[in-house]
């Protein structure tokens, strides 16, 4: 009897452990009840928010869910959204790609950063946007029966990447403004496709990266031009494959190497930095009126890019926000590192920054001598 | 007294398993918190009063009987009274730090993975099973402990493993003189995490003899590696800024790992570490507390009798159990107070008692040790 009460009381715990009891996880659900939210954006609206998501598409070829509801804050949207959709449960897990209005960005950012820390299942991993406008409207208006905006967003996201822009994750973003640099984030625009699309699906906008947001402590500072945005990508990120146009013709960068030098004061303190920058490209495409001869074109390519970069340090430094990494190449050189890092707000506005352009044009051979 | 003891090996097993408890719970956050990037330099400092702890509980041993266990030593050795009261202060500690492991594990356990659950349901059903573990024979709690050891270890690895991706060598550079030294205050927390370890020399009357004091190096050289690796890998992920800011940030990171499309999430396993360590360290500070109450009233070795036995005192481990659960529900407390307790009163705590009251005992057990050194 003693064994047999033993082996009960054993067994007993095993019927708390299967996770099924409604009572005990309440977060329970089916699968076939889950409805994956794959792209989530967000806007500032007023004193809240308005969050819209897009499910993607489902099992053959079943249209996403797209839905939008202003709330008070993200959890409060995510129950209202919930409540659009009282036979699924909407599961947040699977988020991909987080997409910030502008005025979210500039208003939420750290907002965000703190809900994902909190979050039991969004990932700080996911790809971050800032969108040029709302949210919404990228959400909303670039989903439609055969397509969505996840889709277009991973069309959109692997023709960066190949062509040499760089999608930076929440983390990404977030390890960087806890460090106190800033950072950047691919900003994307829609563009209307009516006229240029002739199939049924004619009419929905596409996406597209019109170049990199400035994001501070406090948010969205400023955005980059689309050639500060090509000299930012240059300085900070891996430019292979990034695709510039050059006296009329476009070129595709092969390889780049990016070495900052810190300038010190007589007193140790950082005065400033000078950015070197060794530029390979390939000629993709001549330029329809005559392309220049080999060396007119290298001078070119260092004049262009240079300019660039030289713009956006300018622009990083107005805007007083570190977001192409000069604080940590200029603060690891220096031998009161701590010290500086201190004072670097108030440093970095006044700090002498140069770049110098070394560039060299390949698949030259019909270009005239 | 003891036919059938638990192995050396078995009994590294049993420490290492209980020690990652501490070991996930504490890091990296604490350590990043004290010693920004110079985090994971921290497990080198932490060396040296972990092995002096271990060196100190081996150096005991010596003078204990056959299976007599430090109860049955610090009766001998401070007396009836004193020795009463020492033994009757570790049980306590012991009951609370178990009541502790329950509260913690589960507010963890449900504000990562089960938002919508209560925490009381989890602590319920870890301390029926740590009961038992604990009715259970310590050879076969040792010998889970070993396979236990394998999947965790294997299971942290590849979570470090599957991190690389991620990891970015430049924040965890450049490291300075003073960089450096600022990991000192770091090893604070690992030292703590090893001297749970000491909490062990209450059982080591089930261990086998060991051919010399060196045996537990190799163990206390892995944890620490380990230690240093998970601070390595969450600051190269990270970085140390944002690593001190994120509430779980070595689970954050395992979130972000994925197999590709194939296995898009892996929580599940650091859910077993977790849930595994937290365990095993529970069950034996019910039954490290058990010793010493055993001491307390001279009562039988508990792996004689049968597992469903009440007689020999073995009443005392359901008490025991029940009074880990109520250390548990005083330690019910906002989030936020539970991670004051547990980043700073509990290792505290746990060093006061551990390293602190090794070493008092130590040097008021001189005179006694000599005596017996010159008995031969």
């Amino acid at each position: 009897m003693k064994r047999l009460l033993f082996i009960l009381y054993v067994l007993l715990p095993a019927a708390f452990l299967s996770g099924c009891g409604a009572s005990l996880a309440a977060d329970r659900h089916d699968v076939e009840r889950l409805l994956l939210i794959q792209t989530m954006g967000l806007d500032s609206r007023g004193d809240g928010v308005e969050m819209s998501v897009s499910t993607g598409l489902g099992a053959e070829d079943a249209p996403a869910l797209v839905m939008s509801a202003p709330a008070s804050g993200i959890e409060d949207a995510i129950a209202r959204l919930q409540n659009y959709s009282p036979e699924n449960q909407l599961f947040y897990a699977h988020v991909q790609y987080l997409l910030l209005g502008e005025e979210a960005a500039r208003r939420e950012l750290g907002h965000v950063i703190e809900w994902v820390d909190r979050s039991p299942t969004l990932r700080m991993d996911t790809n971050m946007l800032v969108v040029r406008g709302s949210a919404r409207d990228a959400v909303v208006d670039t989903s439609e029966q055969s397509t969505d905006i996840t889709q277009r967003l991973e069309s959109m996201d692997r023709q960066a990447r190949s062509t040499g822009w760089t999608v930076y994750t929440l983390r990404e973003i977030a390890a960087a403004l806890a460090e106190g640099n800033g950072a950047l984030c691919l900003t994307i625009g829609t563009a209307p496709t009516d006229g240029n699309v002739f199939t049924e699906e004619m009419g929905s906008d596409a996406v597209v990266p019109v170049g990199y947001a400035m994001l501070g402590q406090e948010g969205l500072v400023d955005f980059l031009s689309p050639e500060e945005s090509l000299g930012a990508e240059i300085i900070t990120g891996d430019p292979t494959g990034l695709l510039i146009t050059v006296a009329g013709s476009t070129l595709e960068i092969l390889d780049c190497s990016v070495s900052v030098v810190p300038r010190f004061a007589p007193d140790g303190q950082p005065s400033g930095a000078h950015i070197r920058c060794t530029l390979q490209a390939g000629m993709l495409e001549k330029a329809r009126d005559g392309a220049m001869n080999p060396e007119e074109m290298d001078a070119a390519l260092s004049r262009t890019v240079s300019r660039w970069v030289s713009d956006a340090l300018a622009r990083s430094q107005a805007a007083g926000c570190d977001c192409l990494g000069i604080r940590d190449a200029v603060l690891t050189s220096s031998r009161d590192m701590a010290l500086w890092e201190e004072r670097w707000p108030e440093l970095f506005p006044g700090l002498s920054l140069s770049a110098a352009v070394e560039g060299q044009v390949d698949r030259s051979y019909d270009l005239a001598q | 007294m003891k036919e059938d003891r638990v192995t050396r090996k078995q009994f590294a097993a049993l420490i290492l398993v209980s020690q990652l408890s501490p070991l996930l719970r504490l890091l990296p956050q604490t350590a990043v918190s004290f010693s920004g990037r110079a985090a994971w330099l921290s497990a080198v400092p932490a060396l040296l009063p972990a092995a002096l702890l271990r060196l100190g509980m081996e150096s005991w041993r010596r003078y204990m009987r056959p299976g007599e266990g430090m109860g049955g030593l610090l009766l001998r050795w401070l007396g009836p009274v004193a020795g009463r009261a020492v033994l009757a202060l570790y049980a306590l500690w012991f009951l609370v730090y178990g009541g502790f492991i329950l509260r913690s594990g589960a507010e963890r356990l449900v504000s990562t993975i089960y938002p919508s659950s209560g925490q009381g349901m989890f602590a319920a059903v870890t301390i029926a099973l740590c009961l038992v573990v604990a009715l259970g024979p310590l050879r076969a709690a040792a010998r889970t402990a070993v396979i236990m050891r394998t999947v965790l270890l294997a299971a942290l690895g590849a979570v470090l493993i599957l991190s690389v991706p991620n990891m970015d060598a430049k924040r965890l550079l450049p490291i300075g003189w003073r960089e450096a030294a600022s990991a000192l205050p770091g090893a604070l927390p690992l030292a703590s995490v090893c001297g749970v370890g000491g909490c062990f020399v209450f059982l080591s009357g089930y261990a086998e003899e060991p051919k010399n004091a060196r045996w537990f190096l190799g163990h206390i050289l892995l944890l620490l590696a380990l230690g240093g690796a998970i601070c390595a890998a969450v600051v190269s992920v990270f970085g140390s800024a944002l690593a001190a800011t994120l509430t779980y940030p070595f689970f954050i990171m395992i979130r972000s790992i994925s197999l590709g499309d194939l296995v898009p999430r892996i929580e599940a396993v650091v859910i077993a570490v977790w849930v595994g360590a937290d365990f095993m360290l529970c069950s034996m500070l019910l039954r490290c507390a058990h010793e010493a109450i055993r001491a307390i009233f001279r009562l039988p070795d508990p792996d004689e009798l049968p597992m469903t036995s009440l007689g020999g005192g073995r009443f005392l481990l359901w008490l025991e159990a029940a009074a880990v659960f109520a250390a548990s529900l005083f330690f019910e407390k906002p989030p936020w107070e539970l991670r004051l307790w547990s980043d700073r009163y509990i290792p505290l705590a746990s060093d006061c008692v551990l390293y602190g009251g090794f070493l008092l005992l130590w040097l008021v057990t001189i005179p006694r040790r000599k005596k017996e050194k010159s008995k031969g």
